[in-house]
């Protein structure tokens, strides 16, 4: 290029934007967007040709009604301290990995679980060592709570402790432990259960009410923190437990009822064609699949309330439990002939799948 | 900063056998498989929970890496040089950060490098590789069923490793905290009781 070449004007960054951007990544607890501000092509850089004008970032900057917000305000105070815009400055000029200031990491992890935003908090509480000690705090909190007969602040701890948990055998990389209750209820299913009392609700109280608190904690050992407690404290702990995992656990409930009945009449037309003397060879095999008072999958469609096209017994199971989750505890795997799909199946007198809602 | 602890946490196979790194291949035998057959022992009395399965796979392996690695001064030298090496490049990393020179990113990258090469080998392939040895295989038991169940358990123990040296050492990624505890209780207790500022 020629000497004479026009250069393009030095590109400036307006501070006041930045720190905005920053607020709101703290305020939301995003530690996604907050360690892209402080990337090489960072917007926030004024080595980087990106801009925080382009619409593509426009995700990053808070609208009017966040900045009217408190929790805002209180976190563009903590980024607008003299110390912290300094120690900002410096790292977004240096030409080397960024050190985050820890006290907006902080401020960023206790929003992000405010927020629900389990994997951030567990992320940023990680970066600065201290996961595993915020979580021990939850638990003894929670602990403290259900000792006072509080039941939902001690779920609510127990969820945010058990959320916060980290998976060290991940690969290639440690990684935050996710809500994968699709995976947890497939495991729980993997086995085609070949007696009445290896489906899951037809076990005895005591061994249901382990696993349906091993499965919605989505952790063996946070359950085991339970044992001491008495059938009474663990059973209320489970409701809770059930409605805080799935706010809209009425309506599978309705949804249960209907299945319930679906699986009365295919029950009675089994029994209506098994008292027929003269038809030969299987009974599902005169069953007329077309027809609906002969389809067994209408069981699972109104499980899920939906029907899957050529659906099998482990979709309907995954899309049941991302939905519900408590749902695994109440169904089991179900042969029809050729077919295999999950039907209701629960001891309705056990106190714990009363506790389930049912 | 805290001080870098007399076992400095990196795996010593030797320590694990009982043994200082004079031993001869004749002591390392001899004690691995004392070692290994009590174990065996201990196994086959007591109930084999998921967790307990974990444990003993774990210390089965670590038992078995001990052996492979240490009985051939080869893998030996390699192994113990390279145990040196990560020690002493957390030493210059941390002179490098008290010191506040320039270099102390690329004196954390070189040893970060080292670290995770030295887990990776000795804290995991070492262990998995002593699995298809026919000599450990005989005494430990040892089949590709147990190696089937051992990767996700291994890689844990590696990255569990990796953490609690981490724990240690400078802290890099953000400034170093200064947690005020009592103030972290009232936090906690503010998310639970649902109060938002």
């Amino acid at each position: 290029m020629s000497s004479s070449a026009k250069q393009a004007p030095a590109k400036v960054v307006d501070f006041e934007e930045v720190i905005d951007v920053i607020a709101k990544a703290v305020c939301e607890g995003d530690i996604v967007n907050f360690r892209l501000l402080f990337s090489p092509f960072s917007p926030a850089r004024e080595s980087s040709t990106e801009s925080f004008d382009m619409p593509k970032y426009a995700y990053l900057l808070p609208d009017e009604e966040m900045m009217g917000g408190p929790r805002f305000a209180a976190s563009r105070a903590l980024v607008k301290r003299p110390e912290t815009v300094s120690a900002l400055r410096r790292e977004l000029e240096a030409n080397r990995p960024p050190q985050l200031p820890w006290e907006l990491v902080l401020e960023l992890a206790d929003n992000a679980v405010r927020e629900e935003k389990y994997s951030s908090a567990a992320q940023a509480y990680e970066l600065l060592r201290v996961r595993a000690r915020i979580q021990r705090e939850f638990f003894v909190q929670a602990d403290a709570a259900l000792d006072a007969g509080n039941v939902p602040t001690a779920v609510r701890g127990y969820i945010i402790a058990t959320s916060l948990a980290y998976d060290y055998a991940a690969f290639p990389e440690p990684l935050p432990i996710t809500l994968d209750f699709q995976t947890r209820a497939f495991v729980l299913h993997s086995e085609y259960p070949a007696r009445p009392e290896d489906c899951i609700g037809l076990r005895e109280p005591k061994e249901l009410l382990q696993t349906a608190l091993a499965y919605l904690l989505l952790d063996a050992e946070a359950a085991v923190r339970l044992d001491s407690r008495s059938e009474e404290v663990r059973l209320a702990f489970l409701k809770e437990l059930a409605l805080q995992r799935d706010s809209a656990c009425e309506t599978f409930v309705a949804r249960l009822r209907e299945a319930c009945v679906a699986a009365d009449e295919l029950l009675k037309r089994l029994q209506e064609l098994q008292s027929t003397p003269a038809l030969p060879g299987e009974v599902d095999a005169h069953m007329d699949l077309s027809k609906e008072e002969d389809d067994p999958r209408r069981i699972p469609a109104a499980l899920l309330g939906y029907f899957i096209e050529e659906g099998e017994w482990w979709q309907y199971l995954k899309e049941l439990v991302y939905k519900h989750p408590a749902a695994a505890l109440l169904v089991a795997r179900q042969s029809v002939g050729d077919l295999e799909i999950i039907v209701p199946r629960y001891a309705p007198d056990s106190p714990v799948v009363r506790a389930l809602g049912v | 900063m805290p001080p870098m602890p007399d076992d400095k946490g990196y795996i010593n196979y030797f320590a694990l056998l009982g043994l200082d790194e004079t031993a001869k291949p004749g002591e390392v035998r001899k004690s691995y498989r004392q070692r290994m057959k009590d174990l065996v022992m201990e196994i086959a009395h007591v109930e084999i929970t998921e967790d307990r399965r974990s444990h003993y796979m774990l210390e089965v392996a670590t038992l078995n890496a001990a052996f492979y690695l240490l009985r051939d001064s080869a893998t030996r030298d390699a192994y113990w040089a390279l145990r040196n090496e990560v020690i002493a490049l957390e030493q210059q990393w941390r002179e490098a950060v008290d010191s506040s020179s320039g270099d102390v990113d690329t004196a954390r990258r070189t040893y970060d490098s080292k670290l995770r090469l030295f887990l990776s080998r000795y804290g995991e392939e070492a262990m998995l590789e002593a699995g298809r040895d026919k000599e450990c295989v005989e005494a430990s038991k040892w089949d590709a069923a147990h190696e089937r169940h051992a990767s996700r358990i291994l890689r844990h123990y590696r990255q569990s490793l990796y953490q609690q040296i981490l724990e240690r050492l400078p802290y890099y990624e953000v400034t170093t905290p200064r947690i005020d505890w009592e103030e972290r209780k009232k936090v906690a207790a503010s998310i639970l009781a649902g109060k938002d500022r």
